[in-house]
C-alpha cells in the first residue's frame, strides 16, 4: 500500500493505492489519524488506485471520520472504483462520507 | 427353540417397558425431574438419596448419568455435585433386580387391569393421565418381562445343562459374558436379571454368577460411553465417574471375595448364607453391595473423583463458550446486582457477535467449525441468560428493575436474532467455492457494521447515533442488486440463487443491528418509555 500527501489548499489530500486489507489498516488509519491531529483543514482520500478493501480498511476510515466529525471538519472520499463504491454503499459508507 | 423364544420375548417386553416408563415418566415429570435433581445436589447425601431415587424409577444409571450430564453441560449444576447422583442412581437400580427375586405375577394382573380399565373410562385423553397410564403399563410390561426370563430356563433339562455350563464356565468367561450382555443390552440390571433366572433354574452356581455380575457391572459403566456418543467434555465427564462407581465397586466386592477365601473360608457359601439359601435373594444382595460400595467410596471421595473426571474428559471449546461469565444464582437474592450481571453477560454476547462473520481477510482451515461451535455456545449464554432474568422477574421486583429485566429481554431476544441470522448468512458465504464479488463485499460490509455496534458498545452516545445512520434503510440499494442479479448472466443458476439468499440475510442482519443499536443506546435504558418505543415486532423479524 502506498500514501501520497499533498496539500491542496486548506485541505489535505491523500492518495491511496494497493490493498486496504487487515496488515495494511493500521498503517493507513495512523496515516489518516496524523493528518487529522496534525492539520486544521479538511481531508480528502482519493480511492483510486486501491483495488480491495476489506472491513479492516473500513474500520479505518471510520475511526478516521469519527475523528473529523467530533473536530466539525470534512472527511471526503474520491474516485472510487465500481468495485470499491459497491462495498461502499453496501455497508452505509456512503450516507457518512461524501463521496465524489 | 420355545425356551429360546420366550427368553427373548421377555427381554423384548422389559426393554418396551422400560421405554415406555422412561418415556411417559419424563413427559409427566420431566421439568420436576430437573428441579428436583438440582436442589438435591445441595449436599452429598441429599443427592445420592435423589440418585437412587431416580434410578429406581428409571430402573437405569445409565439414563440418570446422561441426563445429569446434560444438565452440567446446560450449566444447572456442577460434576462435582452431581458425583453423588450418578452414585446413587445405581444404588436405585437394584431396585429392578429385587422385584426379578420375587413373584410379580399378581401385579401384572393388577397393573395390567388397572391400566385398561382407565382406558375404557377413556380418561387417556388427558395429557396428564394418559403419561402416568402410559408409565404403569410400562411397569406391567417390564414385570411381565421379568416373569417371562425367570419362566424361560424351566424347560431345559437341567443336569444336561448345567453340567455344559459349569465345565466350560470359568472366572474369566463368566466376566466376559457378563461385561458383553452389559454392553449389548447397556444394562447391568438386565445381565444379572438373567443370571437370577439362571439361578434360580440351578443352571449356574453362585461362584459362577458372582463373576458373570461382576463383568455385567463393570460392562454396563463402559456401556455408558457408548451412549454418549453426542456428549462431549464436561458433560462426558459423569460417564467416567459413573465407570468409576462401578469399577471401584468391583474392586472392593472382589478383594472381599477373594479375602474371604485367603482366610479359607467359603465366599459362596456366605453370600448363599446372607441370601437365607435362596440364590436369587444372594445375587440381588450381590449386585447391591456393588453398587453401594462403589457408590459411597465415589462420594465420600468426590474431590479426587471429580478431578479423575475432568482430566479424562476436559472441558471442550463449546463447553467454554457456553458459560456464562457473570450470572449466578446466587445474586438473585439481589435484583439489582442480579440485573446488573445479565447486562454485562449481555455485553458480552455482543461482544463475540463479529466471530461469527468470516474474516476474509484471514480465512483459516477450521475457522467455520470454531465459528458453529462459539455459535451454539453463545445461543446457550441467551437462553440461559433470558432464563436468568426471568427468574429475576418472578422475585416481584420493583418498577424500575422490571422494566430494565423487560428492555434486557429484549436486548436479548435481539442478540439471539441476529446470532442466528449472522450464522445462516456465514454458512452461505462458506458454500462458495470461488466467491464473487458480491458476496465478499457483504460479507465485509456486515464485518464492518457488526464490528462498529461492538466499538459503540464502549463509545459515547455518537457512536451509536453513526451506527444508526450507518444502518439506515437500504432496501432501494439492494433491490437494484437484485434485479441486477435476476437479470444478469448467472440468471437463474445455483450462484444466483445463494447470492440472492445471502442479500436477504445481510438486509435482515443490518436491520437488526439498527434495532440492537437503538436498545442498547444509553439514552434509551435510562429513559424507561424508549423500553416501549423501542420495542421491536418480533414476529415480523422472524417472518421477515
Amino acid at each position: 500500500m502506498q500514501i501520497e500527501r499533498e496539500q491542496a489548499g486548506e485541505d489535505v489530500l491523500l492518495k491511496v493505492a494497493g490493498r486496504l486489507d487487515t496488515p495494511n489498516a493500521k498503517p493507513f488509519e495512523a496515516s489518516l489519524l496524523e493528518v487529522v491531529n496534525t492539520t486544521g483543514g479538511g481531508i480528502v482520500v482519493d480511492l483510486a488506485g486501491v483495488v480491495y478493501v476489506s472491513s479492516s480498511g473500513l474500520r479505518a476510515l471510520l475511526v478516521a471520520g469519527k475523528a473529523m466529525r467530533t473536530a466539525k471538519r470534512k472527511l471526503s472520499l474520491k474516485s472510487l472504483q465500481p468495485q470499491i463504491r459497491e462495498v461502499f454503499d453496501i455497508s452505509g459508507f456512503s450516507t457518512l462520507f461524501e463521496i465524489s | 427353540m420355545l425356551i429360546l423364544a420366550g427368553l427373548l420375548a421377555g427381554l423384548g417386553l422389559l426393554f418396551i417397558g422400560l421405554k415406555l416408563m422412561s418415556v411417559h415418566l419424563q413427559q409427566a415429570m420431566g421439568r420436576r425431574v430437573r428441579t428436583m435433581l438440582k436442589a438435591a445436589t445441595r449436599s452429598s447425601f441429599s443427592g445420592f438419596f435423589c440418585g437412587a431415587f431416580a434410578g429406581a424409577a428409571a430402573q437405569s444409571s445409565n439414563a440418570v448419568t446422561l441426563i445429569a450430564g446434560n444438565l452440567v453441560r446446560g450449566g444447572v449444576f456442577t460434576t462435582r455435585d452431581a458425583i453423588p447422583v450418578v452414585a446413587g442412581a445405581n444404588v436405585g437400580t437394584s431396585a429392578l433386580v429385587f422385584i426379578a427375586s420375587i413373584d410379580m405375577r399378581l401385579a401384572v394382573l393388577l397393573l395390567i387391569a388397572l391400566v385398561g380399565m382407565t382406558y375404557q373410562l377413556r380418561l387417556d385423553r388427558r395429557p396428564n393421565w394418559r403419561d402416568w397410564m402410559g408409565v404403569t403399563l410400562g411397569l406391567a410390561l417390564l414385570f411381565l418381562g421379568l416373569d417371562f426370563i425367570k419362566s424361560a430356563p424351566k424347560g431345559i433339562d437341567i443336569t444336561q445343562a448345567a453340567d455344559a455350563l459349569s465345565s466350560g464356565m470359568t472366572p474369566l468367561i463368566g466376566l466376559a459374558i457378563g461385561f458383553i450382555a452389559a454392553v449389548i443390552t447397556q444394562s447391568a440390571s438386565t445381565a444379572t436379571i438373567l443370571a437370577v433366572a439362571a439361578t434360580k433354574a440351578r443352571l449356574l452356581g453362585l461362584e459362577d454368577a458372582f463373576y458373570l455380575i461382576l463383568g455385567a457391572n463393570f460392562g454396563s459403566g463402559i456401556a455408558t460411553l457408548v451412549s454418549a456418543g453426542g456428549l462431549a467434555g464436561i458433560g462426558k465427564q459423569l460417564c467416567f465417574v459413573h465407570i468409576l462407581v462401578k469399577g471401584v465397586g468391583c474392586v472392593i466386592v472382589f478383594a472381599l471375595w477373594q479375602g474371604a477365601k485367603l482366610a479359607g473360608w467359603d465366599s459362596a457359601a456366605i453370600l448363599s448364607d446372607l441370601g437365607g439359601g435362596e440364590p436369587t435373594l444372594s445375587i440381588s444382595l450381590l449386585f447391591l453391595a456393588l453398587q453401594l460400595s462403589g457408590g459411597l467410596v465415589i462420594t465420600g471421595l468426590r474431590g479426587l473423583t471429580e478431578k479423575i473426571s475432568v482430566a479424562l474428559s476436559p472441558a471442550s471449546v463449546e463447553d467454554q463458550v457456553s458459560r456464562p461469565r457473570f450470572i449466578h444464582d446466587a445474586a438473585l437474592g439481589d435484583p439489582s446486582t442480579a440485573l446488573d450481571l445479565a447486562s454485562r453477560e449481555t455485553d458480552r454476547l455482543v461482544s463475540l457477535l463479529p466471530d461469527l462473520l468470516p474474516d476474509l481477510d484471514q480465512s483459516s482451515t477450521g475457522a467455520a467449525k470454531q465459528r458453529t461451535v462459539l455459535w451454539h455456545g453463545s445461543s446457550t449464554i441467551v437462553t440461559a441468560t433470558s432464563q436468568f432474568v426471568v427468574r429475576v422477574i418472578e422475585r416481584r421486583v420493583g418498577r424500575e428493575d422490571l422494566d430494565l429485566a423487560l428492555h434486557l429481554q429484549e436486548q436479548l431476544d435481539l442478540v439471539k436474532f441476529l446470532q442466528d441470522t449472522l450464522h445462516d448468512f456465514s454458512q452461505v458465504v462458506e458454500e462458495f467455492k470461488d466467491l464473487p464479488p458480491l458476496a465478499f463485499n457483504l460479507s465485509e460490509a456486515l464485518r464492518t457494521i457488526v464490528l462498529s455496534l461492538v466499538d459503540a458498545r464502549s463509545g459515547t452516545n455518537e457512536d451509536f447515533d453513526i451506527l444508526i445512520a450507518l444502518t439506515s434503510d437500504r432496501s432501494d440499494l439492494l433491490d437494484r442488486i437484485r434485479r441486477a442479479l435476476a437479470g444478469s448472466a448467472l440468471g437463474s443458476g445455483e450462484e444466483a440463487r445463494k447470492l440472492l439468499l445471502a442479500t436477504s440475510m445481510f438486509e435482515r442482519a443490518v436491520w437488526l443491528v439498527r434495532r440492537l443499536a437503538v436498545a442498547l443506546r444509553p439514552d434509551a435504558n435510562d429513559d424507561k418509555p424508549a423500553v416501549a418505543r423501542n420495542k421491536v415486532n418480533l414476529e415480523e423479524a422472524h417472518a421477515d
